[in-house]
């Protein structure tokens, strides 16, 4: 066995001590009725290098970013990952600890952890962020959550459909069985209509959802959001892309720094890798105000009793393992590895490298964009101007077509839209990070420039041959 | 040695003008910011982040890793939570898909697809349940699935009335959290010294109004609940549903399987029982069991397969991984994608390293080296649960208290001065001056002798030595009061 020390001469010294006679009588607590008198059905057990091999067997059956140029984003995006991030995130130090509740001997994490919250509040406009939730999606039903405790009487939670229709089912879930209506407001034109808005809010309505740059890529009008939620009451819940904001307003600075309230966002583009879509990481941060509504780990600092400045976990009354059912969430287990991780990148990236990045994303988008535009397979689907994600339409409203002749040329094409919006089941969501080449790019349009040929020239064969 | 100068924050460090990464040149033609995006959504300034060479960045999170104890670096006897060796091959394992995005073509994901399916069989079959969801994202969202699912099961069969959950005293605080986040009323049912469930206390809060007992087996007092047959029986017999707490799955591997023992839906905490690293607080993963009746229920997606593979060969053959959206009755999402698929990998591979033998030899040497640590400390500090465990037990400072005024946190911070992780301590809350002990099955003979000597000698010590412990670390008990009344969340410099 793997990772066990006792040999059989030690397991007879212990037993001895016990006074027992065999392992099978430490056991003898479990009822016979319930013990299983056979072996697990498992495969067997494999040593290291055939499970090594195995893994690379199944490794080998999946194509990915690394030997297709991917253009997949819908919340999870092939940003690049600098060596500082792994070296610091795989040192067992780091990875192998566990919640910092004795500080004295997790002064490492605990500090960390204070350097992401700071991180997270100077790049937000934010007063306080915990430290960290599960998973951008999870935050999203968290922070309103917060909303709806923090606006009593209050049931209704505007959400637009450009919010990422996996962050809407997520809010749906989590409020299944609590009385609170959840408002989707249509966005055919790619965003949020401001006059909508303003007719859908009343003074039942807790929060409102929104999301910059979208789920479509497009860019809201925050600022109105803003002044339009706030005018009714309601609390503003800014889901963020952190790779944005090397350009972007924060959200605390929305509406001339009236700003949003709760901000939440997937943080894995900060230094964690795509990993198939988890673990990834919830950011959640807010206003003074709301602080004792956070769900989650929040890291504070004190002195200790010689007068050292250190970290401890504070505000733990607000937590499941004290407060038991009268807790502001169960959470428990967060993302603190992942959050590690952010932080490290924030630290290397530093401000311009973060406006670097951001740079690049919104120029290599706006060229592919561009170009995909002037073939005679796509269109674009919205009019507004867009960051690092745009929606096409297919003229030959074949997207799964397209996207299976993409991946056999090389490419991870882009994400069909019509699982979630059936009115755009003939559209593509692109997108662009800072590690696609020119030549990438490119490439991507002589390929469906390409394509485009042999269909017509395919079309032109059938009718030869119909008329043959 | 330990760098004691660097204890600077990041932005302490910062030198304006200081770069660490640079991007490369854009190669694309650019167009001035201004013509792409309207002037309302730009920022004034950059984001306002430290400035600092690569060189720093490096050294600083280098230094803060060595203020921590670690299971790499240390003996962590952390009682409930499962401190045990995270294999490094699995480390390994997970990188391998690392590059893979949640939405490609299910037809380029075969690999993952199969290694996800093959994990919910696994599960299933250590379960004892047939029906699994990886969504999850970590054990307590495992309870709010599972009592969500509770929840849409019983509304498809026209009892909504059921709005009761059954808590015992001595649960984890996220069961009666997670209860109530699905929308039902918690009542507390008492246990015993022992450990055990008091029976006359749950049988007079049993009634028809029950929805779920949910209940923590091996419990947290470290033995297995006696009464669990007549639990089950009862709460069935009502027409409630009993959830298992999988905490402390490590226990039971091959010996016992809560779908045998009544159990009609678990979580699993996977960095626990399949030695996933617990990261400083995270990521865990909680992915949930049930039954075939509470099937349709689970968060979709679950991965199906269909056709058969001639999967010893290293061929898929003719079947075909998928991911199975296409389930009416879904409670829905609880996250963004498939759920932790890395933690989930790494928990595969664990399995695949054990196998049936194996899995078996983690619980009997879990128990027996708890066991064993529990024959060696009981002599100095009293187990009022007796004298016998699973893989944990909950020994009790309440007489070296009342004696010599040495409270179990004295003991826990006096530990740390000689390389020990403190044990869990004040938990459960049914124990005085409770001491939580988890040696897990990857610790030596050796290793426990030197850990209850140890203690053994710290009991010994003069109390005000130990009021003040720890001498050696970094820092020495933090003032939480102050921290909480005054909070400082946030470097504002």
């Amino acid at each position: 066995m793997p990772y066990l020390y006792n040999t059989p001469d030690e397991t007879r010294e212990m037993l001895d001590a016990i006074g027992v006679g065999s392992i099978e009588d430490l056991l003898a607590m479990v009822p016979a009725d319930f013990r299983l008198r056979r072996a697990l059905d498992l495969p067997p057990a494999m040593g290291e290098m055939e499970l090594d091999q195995h893994m690379q067997m199944l490794a080998g059956q999946n194509h990915d970013a690394s030997d297709k140029v991917c253009f997949l984003g819908g919340g999870a995006y092939d940003h690049f990952i600098p060596a500082v991030v792994d070296a610091i995130g795989g040192r067992g130090e780091f990875y192998t600890s566990y919640t910092p509740y004795q500080a004295e001997v997790a002064q490492g994490n605990l500090q960390a952890m204070f350097e992401y919250q700071s991180l997270v509040c100077r790049l937000t406009g934010m007063d306080i962020s915990n430290s960290s939730l599960y998973d951008g999606a999870s935050a999203a039903a968290e922070g309103v959550m917060m909303a709806l405790a923090s606006k009593p009487g209050r049931n209704r939670v505007l959400a637009p459909a450009s919010l990422h229709p996996e962050y809407r089912e997520t809010i749906e879930t989590y409020l299944a069985n609590l009385d609170v209506e959840v408002v989707t407001l249509p966005t055919p034109a790619g965003v949020l209509s401001i006059d909508e808005l303003r007719a859908a809010l009343n003074d039942q309505t807790a929060c409102v959802l929104l999301q910059q740059p979208n789920f479509f890529g497009c860019l809201e009008d925050a600022d109105a959001a803003t002044a339009a939620a706030h005018e009714a009451g309601a609390l503003l819940i800014s889901v963020f892309d952190p790779i944005s904001l090397g350009l972007l307003k924060r959200p605390g600075d929305y509406n001339a720094g009236d700003g949003a309230d709760i901000v939440v966002a997937e943080g894995h583009s900060l230094g964690s890798p795509l990993a198939m879509g988890g673990p990834y990481l919830g950011i959640l941060a807010c206003k003074e105000a709301l602080v004792r509504r956070m769900p989650g780990r929040i890291v504070g600092q004190t002195t200790d009793r010689r007068g050292k400045p250190c970290f401890v976990l504070t505000l733990q009354t607000r937590e499941q393992h004290i407060r038991r059912d009268k807790a502001t969430s169960n959470v428990c287990s967060n993302q603190a590895l992942f959050a590690l991780r952010a932080a490290v990148y924030l630290a290397q990236l530093g401000p311009q490298g973060l406006q670097e990045t951001a740079g690049l994303c919104l120029q290599k988008t706006r060229y592919l964009a561009d170009r995909l535009a002037t073939t005679e397979r796509f269109k674009p689907a919205f009019k507004v101007p867009v960051f690092k994600e745009f929606v096409l339409r297919d003229r030959e409203c074949d997207v799964d077509a397209f996207i299976a002749a993409a991946l056999d040329a090389g490419f991870l094409a882009g994400v069909p839209l019509g699982r979630w919006y059936p009115d755009l089941d003939d559209c593509l969501l692109i997108a662009v990070t800072e590690k696609r080449t020119k030549e990438e790019l490119d490439r991507f349009v002589a390929f469906v420039e390409a394509l485009a040929k042999d269909t017509e020239a395919a079309e032109l064969g059938e009718m030869a041959e119909s008329f043959g | 040695m330990r760098n004691t100068q660097d204890t600077q924050l990041l932005f302490e460090l910062s030198h304006a003008g200081r770069r660490a990464t640079r991007l490369p040149a854009c190669d694309v033609p650019e167009t001035p910011v201004a013509e792409l995006l309207p002037a309302g959504v730009l920022a004034a300034a950059p984001p306002e982040l430290p400035e600092l060479a690569e060189p720093h960045v490096v050294r600083h999170f280098t230094n803060l890793s060595t203020q921590n104890m670690s299971v790499d670096t240390h003996f962590y006897p952390l009682g409930s939570c499962t401190m045990k060796h995270n294999p490094k091959r699995n480390e390994r394992a997970a990188a391998y898909f690392g590059a893979l995005h949640p939405l490609q073509p299910q037809e380029s994901i075969q690999g993952i697809l199969r290694l996800l399916y093959e994990a919910q069989q696994y599960l299933c079959e250590i379960s004892g349940l047939p029906a699994c969801s990886l969504q999850p994202a970590a054990g307590a969202q495992g309870e709010l699935a599972a009592l969500l699912v509770a929840a849409a099961y019983f509304k498809d069969q026209g009892q909504s009335h059921r709005r009761k959950v059954l808590v015992p005293d001595s649960a984890h605080g996220t069961n009666p959290a997670s209860a109530v986040m699905a929308g039902f009323g918690v009542v507390t049912v008492k246990t015993k010294t022992s450990g055990a469930v008091d029976m006359d206390d749950f049988h007079a809060k049993l009634d028809d109004d029950i929805a779920v007992f949910m209940i923590t087996n091996p419990n947290t007092v470290g033995i297995f609940e006696p009464n669990m047959g007549p639990i089950a029986e009862a709460v069935h017999a009502r027409g409630g549903l009993i959830y298992l707490d999988g905490a402390n799955m490590n226990a039971i591997l091959g010996i016992a399987r809560p779908g045998d023992f009544g159990v009609d839906m678990q979580h699993y905490n996977p960095h626990k029982t399949f030695s996933g690293p617990h990261g400083g607080g995270g990521p865990g993963a909680g992915p949930i069991c049930v039954t075939d009746k509470l099937a349709p229920y689970l968060p979709a997606p679950v991965v199906a397969k269909r056709g058969e593979g001639r999967e010893a060969s290293g061929e898929n053959g003719g079947a075909e991984y998928f991911l199975d959206f296409d389930r009416p009755k879904t409670i829905g999402r609880l996250r963004s994608f498939l759920g932790n698929v890395g933690v989930m990998v790494r928990a595969y591979a664990y399995i695949r390293s054990h196998g049936p033998d194996g899995l078996r030899a983690v619980s009997d040497n879990a128990v027996l080296n708890a066991n064993y640590l529990l024959s060696r400390v009981k002599h100095f500090l009293p187990v009022p649960q007796g004298d016998r465990c699973m893989h944990e037990f909950v020994a009790s400072g309440a007489k070296l208290k009342s004696e010599r005024g040495v409270s179990a946190m004295d003991l826990a911070k006096r530990l740390l001065d000689y390389g020990y992780h403190a044990p869990t301590v004040y938990f459960p809350l049914t124990v005085k001056e409770a001491i939580m002990v988890e040696p897990t099955e990857t610790e030596s003979k050796a290793t426990l002798d030197a850990f209850a000597e140890t203690l053994f000698k710290i009991t010994g010590e003069d109390p005000d030595l130990l009021h003040e412990a720890p001498h050696t670390t970094p820092i020495s008990r933090p003032d939480e009061v102050q921290a909480a009344r005054q909070p400082r969340m946030c470097y504002c410099g």
